[in-house]
């Protein structure tokens, strides 16, 4: 094996502009004459620097782990390297065949049988049509979906839906395979043969770079690490390092201040404190096998940095399901007992016991609200899980009571 | 190591990459007819149904109201020989010019030459002008026309209107990731410029002195021709041809040009 660069980003930084995009003529033209009004004042508008300057290698077999907090540039690193879209400062080259799972089965069309749509992703992902046909049986066989293949879309399942993404994207075998998060769906069965189809490609000498929240997963999957945050690597190196550093980043209240940005989003991040993180904690067991069972307990556990102090912070934390529905909010301001005042950075947290949820995948939304209802002073979101139910099988809706079914007695003189 | 990101490829390159892809867009060309079809009812009747039904009117129109003069020829014939090509031009553009706002989650998620989208477009509309056609050989049968050798221009014409279609598509596609609501002033001026065609009115009753003008538009040259071609057995009038020729290659060679050097802000534009 020869050791070569596969990927390279050489100072790459990638702005991104906020507000006012000129979405439409009437806009643009209006534009026009404000600008002329005000004079000249050069490009104005509010912009966030996703990426600040970033420099990574990867050489060829080797796997990366992309880590860090939601907004450090991680899913930006990602479609760089993909070439969707262009740094606006800096260099990125790669050497071979790309693939990019951002998300798994884009351009699947649902009135499409699952047959005519392999063909379709596969090309989308730069297969050859006598490529896809000579891998097909191989694609077929790995999702195992060959009973369906020529029922449309549309009356697939979710799950189904990712398994058919994922079995097109896995046997392209690019020179490098850039993977989103995509492995946080799908059944436990299902993503441990993902898991060893990746094993497989390292072994053939792809290069992977690999975002995800799950820093079990990234262990298991990458050699090397890059922990982005603010759009800037603040540790790259071996995994277990980075991954180490990540968390103790995370659980580190004397963390020294960062520079105030004033290119923060607005609504979302309002100078007032940041959410660095969100994670959901269970077990010893259930983050061994990778899902929660609908009777464990839960800890969701809040990562913040505070720009001053701030008293009796009304967080809220809302579990979703895999459809972006609420299924239950949990808030601090419900809770009598609550009286915290924040500063620096630090953590809260909540323990749900036992979770109660019905069989499915979920993720956690934590939001800082401020007085008015609804408005949002900081905004987080934590990895998917995913919960079983409490006796193996799965129950529909979003939750399952503790429950006893009795028989009613008739009642008398009837 | 390829692609250093800020070096702009050449139009080369592009077309070299496109290349690779051609697979990808034969396939996201059956989707776009396989999609249209299964939704629609009529399914591929409704390629014949739109000039048909523009076909009925204009011949209404010219019977009832004003009659044209069409050298001879009836006027079904006179109708469809232009609206087959007209049709093609709207079908392509209407598609094409949203093509890419309508397929968001690939032009931000996926990676592959983005004029396969606008492109796809033309090729679905392609097919609808193919399918289109039997009916207007139906029609040369029904009314006896003989077929001449002149028919041996429609190979170029053809490539001349799917030059013209696609320099268009590419640039209204690209335009319209920009500026949203431009995408309503494509069937707007479609309308308008049906009428500035000569389509419905033969181009003889032009007045002399502006006719040069309205055959400025290129599409005017291609139903001209087309109508020259398989009505009257005459070779195409070469101002016409030339005209015709010239604007497909500017038009494409621009329209692909445009189109590329936009298409990295497309990701974060749409």
């Amino acid at each position: 094996m020869s050791i070569e660069a596969i990927a390279r980003l050489r100072g790459v930084a990638k702005r991104y502009r906020l507000g006012r995009t000129h979405a439409s003529l009437r806009d643009a033209a209006s534009g026009v004459f404000e600008r002329l009004r005000q004079g000249r004042k050069g490009d104005s508008s509010p912009h966030l620097w996703a990426l600040k300057g970033i420099d990574l290698e990867l050489l060829r077999g080797r796997s990366l782990g992309l880590i860090g907090p939601n907004g450090g540039g991680k899913t930006t690193a990602l479609r760089i390297l993909a070439g969707i879209t262009p740094p606006t400062e800096g260099a990125v080259e790669t050497r071979g065949r790309v693939a990019a799972m951002i998300q798994l089965g884009t351009g699947f069309h649902p009135d499409l049988t699952g047959r005519e749509n392999v063909f379709l992703y596969g090309a989308i992902l730069g297969l050859s049509a006598a490529e896809i046909r000579s891998k097909f049986d191989r694609i077929v066989d790995f999702s195992g979906l060959a009973r369906f293949l020529d029922t449309p879309l549309k009356r697939y399942s979710s799950g189904m839906y990712v398994r058919l993404g994922f079995s097109v994207a896995a046997h392209v075998e690019p020179d490098l395979l850039l993977i989103d998060e995509v492995l946080a769906v799908g059944d436990a069965s299902f993503r441990q043969r993902c898991a060893e189809r990746i094993a497989e490609l390292k072994e053939r000498d792809t290069s992977i770079v690999f975002v995800s929240h799950n820093l079990h997963l990234v262990q298991s999957v990458c050699d090397e690490a890059a922990f982005l945050d603010q759009g800037e690597i603040r540790a790259h190196g071996p995994v277990d390092d980075v991954v180490l550093a990540y968390r103790r980043w995370l659980r580190d209240a004397d963390r020294p201040r960062a520079p105030v940005d004033d290119d923060a989003l607005p609504g979302e991040r309002s100078g007032l404190l940041d959410i660095l993180d969100v994670e959901v904690e269970s077990s010893a067991e259930s983050t061994e096998r990778g899902w929660i069972a609908g009777s464990d307990s839960v800890i969701f556990r809040v990562y913040y940095r505070a720009r001053g102090p701030i008293a009796r912070p009304n967080f809220v934390l809302r579990i979703l399901t895999s459809d972006g529905t609420v299924a239950c909010a949990l808030w601090t301001r419900d809770d009598p007992r609550w009286e915290a005042t924040l500063e620096g950075s630090g953590g809260v947290a909540i323990c749900v016991d036992p979770i109660q949820l019905a069989g499915g995948i979920y993720s956690v939304e934590a939001r800082l609200e401020g007085e008015i209802k609804g408005l949002s002073l900081a905004l987080g979101y934590s990895g998917r899980f995913e919960v079983r139910g409490v006796d193996g099988h799965d129950s529909e809706g979003a939750f399952v009571p503790r429950m006893a079914w009795v028989r009613n007695e008739p009642a008398a003189g009837r | 190591m390829s692609e250093p990101s800020l070096r702009r490829p050449s139009l080369y390159a592009c077309a070299r990459r496109l290349w690779r892809f051609r697979g990808l867009l034969a396939l996201w060309t059956e989707r776009e007819l396989r999609v249209r079809y299964k939704q629609t009812f009529l399914g591929a009747a409704w390629a014949v149904i739109q000039p048909t039904a523009l076909m009925v009117v204009f011949t209404l129109i010219s019977s009832y109201l004003q009659r044209f003069p069409t050298q001879g020829a009836p006027f079904p014939l006179f109708y469809y020989a232009a609206l087959l090509p007209w049709t093609f031009f709207t079908t392509s553009l209407a598609f094409g010019s949203t093509s890419l706002i309508n397929n968001l989650d690939l032009v931000t998620k996926a990676a592959f030459p983005r004029e396969i989208l606008p492109l796809a477009s033309i090729g679905a509309a392609l097919f609808d002008f193919a399918v289109a056609a039997t009916v207007f050989v139906a029609l040369q049968v029904w009314y006896r026309q003989p077929p001449t050798m002149e028919l041996f221009w429609l190979p170029l014409l053809i490539l001349i209107q799917v030059a013209i279609a696609a320099g268009l598509g590419l640039l209204t596609s690209a335009i319209v990731v920009w500026y949203r609501d431009t995408r309503f002033v494509v069937p707007v001026g479609l309308q308008l410029l049906l009428f500035l065609t000569p389509i419905l009115y033969p181009l003889e009753v032009v007045p002399e002195r502006i006719r040069a003008w309205v055959m400025l538009n290129p599409i005017a040259c291609v139903t001209e021709t087309y109508r020259r071609v398989t009505l009257y057995g005459e070779s195409p009038d070469p101002t016409h041809l030339g005209t015709a020729i010239l604007s497909a290659l500017v038009l494409a060679g621009c329209g692909y040009w445009v189109f590329k050097r936009l298409e990295p802000t497309f990701a974060d534009r749409i």
